[in-house]
């Protein structure tokens, strides 16, 4: 999208994810997945975090710039419900891996 | 641009095993290459944004993304992206995405895709305009190169000729 000459910004619940490709503007906020902009019907909260991200756009001066945005969610994470209604196939297909590398871990920190 | 100072967890609503899991795939450390940069050229209040996001958000008209061939072949994604008319709302759209709820963005679409809010911000001249076609594709890619000229190439085209000089994605 750079490359065709667009400006870009990115609103990421994972911004760790970009550190194996660089992407050129990432606003990270710590809310859950599939509702990057706020909660439902949350017309400020949604504007509040759209404003912040389009400040990024405009003013960011740095390729991979990253900003951390200050937004809280307002459930616990067991509470917010984002997880499909069915387990996902890749999870489904590596569930043995998914557990290996909990286990491997939690034996780091033990 | 002012930093918080307190960093944001990605992983914070991740079960913990998926969590480890996915961190073994990534670097510790920011990425150091080569990053395409194209800064803004115009002011935010004259600049006409699209907006983009991998929700496997397709209008009700449209066919809707592949989910089947995903559940048979599970490192499959569908490659293929839907444009969604800067109007559409909430009542418009089906959401196909096998790893989140997609609940949430039936009831209200400026979760995730904010044509709403952005439309009020045109009114309000806090932006240029918002481009008349949004966009939508399912994240969930392992073939970049495909995926690139299949759907990112035809997005950017039209996104030429709709004016446009940003876009804000939003991954699901």
């Amino acid at each position: 999208m750079e490359e065709a000459h667009f400006s870009t910004v990115v609103l990421t619940p994972t911004h760790e994810f970009h550190r194996g490709i660089g992407v050129p503007r990432t606003a990270a906020i710590e809310y859950p997945y599939g509702r990057p902009m706020g909660r439902v019907r949350d017309r400020e909260g949604q504007r509040e975090v759209l404003l912040r991200v389009l400040e990024l756009l405009e003013k960011g001066q740095t390729p991979g710039e990253l900003l951390y945005l200050p937004f809280k969610w307002p459930e616990a994470p067991k509470e917010t419900d984002w997880h499909p209604p069915e387990m996902s196939p890749i999870v489904r297909a590596y569930i043995k891996e998914i557990k290996a590398a909990r286990r491997g871990e939690a034996g780091k920190r033990s | 641009m002012k930093q918080t100072k307190e960093a944001v967890d990605g992983f914070r609503f991740l079960p913990p095993g998926l969590a480890a899991w996915i961190r073994t795939f990534i670097p510790e450390e920011e990425f150091q290459g080569f990053i395409p940069w194209t800064p803004l050229a115009k002011t935010l209040n004259q600049a006409t944004i699209a907006l983009i996001s991998s929700a496997g958000i397709s209008m009700k008209s449209d066919s809707p993304f592949d989910m089947e061939r995903e559940r048979r072949e599970p490192l499959w994604g569908d490659r293929s992206y839907r444009e969604i008319p800067r109007d559409a709302t909430e009542e418009d759209i089906a959401v196909n995405h096998l790893h989140i709820n997609t609940a949430y963005i039936k009831q209200d679409i400026n979760v995730m895709l904010p044509l709403k809010r952005m439309a009020e911000f045109e009114e309000e001249r806090i932006i240029g305009r918002l481009a008349d076609t949004a966009f939508s594709y399912y994240g969930f890619q392992w073939q970049s190169t495909a995926f690139l000229k299949e759907a990112i190439e035809p997005m950017a085209k039209k996104m030429k000729e709709e004016g446009v000089d940003a876009a804000l994605l939003t991954p699901a």
